[in-house]
């Protein structure tokens, strides 16, 4: 009974949207239904995470079709901890919102989008069927295409219409890459196509289908030739929906390559995973020299997005338990620690009216509270101990020493050693001096506790590192064996016989 | 038989849309272009009702329906835009 | 302004386009058809009433907003999936309900989902099109 109920973590924003949609825009409740909602469902996802830790892989058929033929949802403890994190970011950026979302905004839906969004979130990470992945993704593209425009001055009109036509191609191509899947292998629920590629894995075909499916993933996750288009659309929307875009946004393509490259492209690491370690480590170098030449908060963070993913990308990469673990341990702190930043420079936004260096400056002679919560956010994103940063890059590089990639382990610590660089140009810039900033009477108090709440988190994670340890070794130990994931889905396997499609239990 | 005679009727119908392609692309007036495109979609529901004779199909009748009300919508929306410059009047205009 | 032949015919031709929309949408359970092909036809009917009379002559015969179609529609057809949760079964499943009603056979929350696909269908293209036409 209470699997049946992981269902709410897709049809639940949906619901919440229509009503917020009826009701109308200027009612009181789209305030309060949307962090009411938000919080329950944050609640859940933490309930349904140790649910999945304790009994296994959840599994949902819609309709009660069996797997490979109807629609499912599947809960592994990667999925689960994906959406728990989509939910403790959405929670955070509601708790932004609530006083910074103007009321135009509000006026054109912004809450009903911002549900939209989480639906299409939600369901790519639980979806066991790789052509409902890319429902799913059209579903949030829509609602960021969105979100990201309202408001529409030119400079944001000119960044989304970039951002949009972009999307439009890589979903082109991902369409493609279905139709030339289910050509190949006659099906596209993600463990029968686990099973089907597993036999012939000498068809070269799977190469091909590998390199399309890189492509489509690696411009969501900005990975490294496909990264230029991220800089510039996380600009110009107000903070609470940068920090969701730059914290969960792009780790949706990370999840699909993590997804695709653990259970279906396995047959030829030597190649796929090879070239997933050469590109992690131009994404490493490439993103963080971007971020060193920027001169404005929010665009340093963005390119800081894109030197990170480099580093899941080498956990995926170098393919072992251990790298796997790390690199998911890294993901739950990077959108932690991304979106408290995104926040506070939102922050700084709202309360002094600008994010660039130049014209900021002194503001821990204002606040001091928010100067710390930047200094331990930032020091932990530069991977410092005792934070969450150092033990995620700690376990993923010395996941990396063990395997003897000697030289990617030197990118990243090179890579860290400028990240912690361009964290201090930010502080130097933004906090640290004399008082030269500009004001603007908008409060300082009611923005923080989203805040508050991840910095907290990037605090105990790094205070206690073996609880979420816990969590990410059981991921690891679910990806690196996809057979846990096929027997749940499809039903117990003999090795050999292809698929076996559980009996449809009932009418 | 009925097979030969729909080949032969199909046909025509491929030729008709043709020859009013023609029209689309060459038509010296917009109106031309028009009725061209008008003309294209009432072969093409002539078309799919002798296909559903030919294959001895009723369900392809209902694509036929749909396919003649959307012709119709379009070639009013076009006729009424050359007229009077809108397509659909709101309030105010009236 | 408007046409006298292309107003009468709207008249005759609304009622119609409804009822074919109506028979699309109830055989769609095994046959081509369905709520969303319903749905279109439905809207092109109010959209062809709207070239006739004008936009607001069209959104008096709807008589209610677009978007308050849009809710409904999403919530008869989340709720028809909901149903079969309430009874402990997965998201969506079909329940039917025992005995036949003519003409329409055996009814079932299936049917309810696509009652619900239709009304929004007819929502979300009547809501763009008048949007577009208020311009």
């Amino acid at each position: 009974m209470i699997d049946q109920l992981f269902i709410l973590f897709v049809i639940l924003p949906v619901l919440t949207a229509v009503i917020l949609f009826a009701i109308g825009p200027r009612s009181v409740w789209q305030q309060r239904a949307s962090l009411a909602v938000v919080a329950l469902l944050w609640a859940f996802s933490l309930y349904g995470l140790v649910h999945v830790l304790q009994t296994g892989i959840v599994v949902l058929r819609m309709g009660d079709w069996p797997a490979p033929y109807g629609i499912i949802l599947v809960a592994d403890v990667l999925s689960m901890t994906m959406v728990a994190l989509t939910m403790t970011i959405a929670l955070a950026v509601t708790l932004f919102s609530l006083p910074t979302v103007d009321r135009a905004r509000q006026e054109h839906f912004y809450y009903p989008l911002f549900f939209i969004l989480l639906m299409g979130v939600n369901g790519a990470f639980l979806t066991g069927d790789i052509f409902n992945l890319f429902v799913f993704f059209e579903v949030l593209l829509i609602a960021s295409y969105a979100l990201m425009a309202l408001g529409s001055d030119a400079d944001q009109l000119r960044e989304t219409n970039i951002y949009v036509v972009l999307n439009l191609i890589a979903s082109a191509v991902f369409l493609l890459g279905l139709a030339a899947t289910y050509r190949i292998m006659g099906t596209l629920n993600m463990a029968d196509l686990a099973v089907k590629m597993q036999a012939q894995a000498e068809n070269p075909l799977l190469t091909v289908l590998a390199m399309v499916f890189l492509f489509v993933f690696g411009t969501k996750a900005a990975i490294f030739p496909l990264y230029f288009w991220l800089p510039g659309p996380y600009f110009p929307p107000p903070a609470g929906i940068s920090a969701f875009f730059g914290g969960i946004l792009t780790k949706v393509g990370v999840y699909a390559i993590f997804r695709t490259f653990t259970l279906l492209f396995r047959h030829d690491p030597s190649f796929t995973h090879e070239l997933l370690l050469a590109l992690s480590a131009a994404t490493m170098l490439f993103g963080v020299l971007g971020a060193i030449s920027q001169m404005d908060v929010k665009r340093i963070l963005s390119y800081h997005i894109i030197s990170q993913i480099g580093y899941m990308i080498l956990g995926i990469g170098l393919f072992t338990p251990q790298a796997l673990a790390g690199a998911l341990f890294y993901i739950v702190h990077h959108v932690i620690v991304k979106s408290a930043l995104f926040l506070i420079s939102g922050a700084v936004q709202e309360t002094t009216g600008t994010t660039s260096l130049k014209a900021l400056g002194g503001l821990a002679t204002r606040s001091w509270f928010l100067s710390a919560l930047f200094l331990v956010a930032a020091l932990s994103l530069a991977g410092l101990p005792p934070l969450s940063g150092f033990f995620s890059k700690f376990i993923i590089l010395q996941a990396g020493m063990h395997e003897g990639r000697y030289g990617y382990v030197a990118i990243g610590l090179l890579g860290s050693f400028l990240t912690l660089f361009s964290m201090l140009k930010i502080w130097n810039g933004v906090f640290w001096g004399a008082d030269r900033a500009p004001t603007r009477p908008a409060g300082l108090r009611p923005l923080l506790p989203g805040v508050v709440l991840l910095v907290s988190l990037t605090i105990g994670i790094g205070l206690f590192p073996s609880v979420l340890y816990r969590v990410v070794d059981a991921a690891a130990g679910q990806l690196t064996d996809p057979r846990v994931y096929i027997e749940a889905v499809l039903g117990p396997q003999t090795p050999g016989s292809g698929i076996l499609p559980a009996e449809r239990t009932s009418q | 038989m009925i097979a030969l005679v729909t080949l032969v009727v199909l046909s025509g119908i491929t030729l008709s849309i043709l020859l009013s392609a023609y029209r689309v692309l060459f038509g010296p007036t917009i109106p031309d272009r028009v009725v061209a495109l008008d003309n294209i979609s009432t072969n093409l529901v002539a078309a799919i009702v002798v296909f559903s004779i030919r294959s001895d199909s009723a369900l392809y009748i209902d694509v036929a329906l749909v396919i003649a009300i959307l012709s119709f919508l379009a070639t009013v929306a076009a006729a009424k835009y050359l007229l009077r410059g809108t397509v659909i009047d709101n309030g105010s205009a009236r | 302004m408007t046409s006298l032949v292309l107003s009468t015919a709207t008249r005759f031709l609304l009622p119609l386009m409804l009822l074919f929309s109506l028979f699309l949408l109830l055989r769609g359970h095994n046959d081509p058809g369905g709520g969303f092909v319903g749905g279109l036809v439905a809207a092109t009917g109010f959209v062809l009433y709207a070239l006739a009379y004008g936009v607001e002559a069209a959104q008096r015969v709807l008589r209610v907003h677009p978007r308050v179609l849009i809710a409904i529609g999403l919530l008869c057809a989340l709720g028809s999936g909901a149903l079969a949760c309430m009874s402990g079964q997965p998201f969506l499943t079909g329940l039917w309900s025992g005995y036949e009603i003519p003409v329409l056979g055996k009814v079932g929350t299936p049917l309810v989902f696509d009652v619900g696909v239709y009304v929004m269908v007819v929502g979300v293209t009547l809501l763009i099109i008048f949007s577009l036409a208020e311009e």
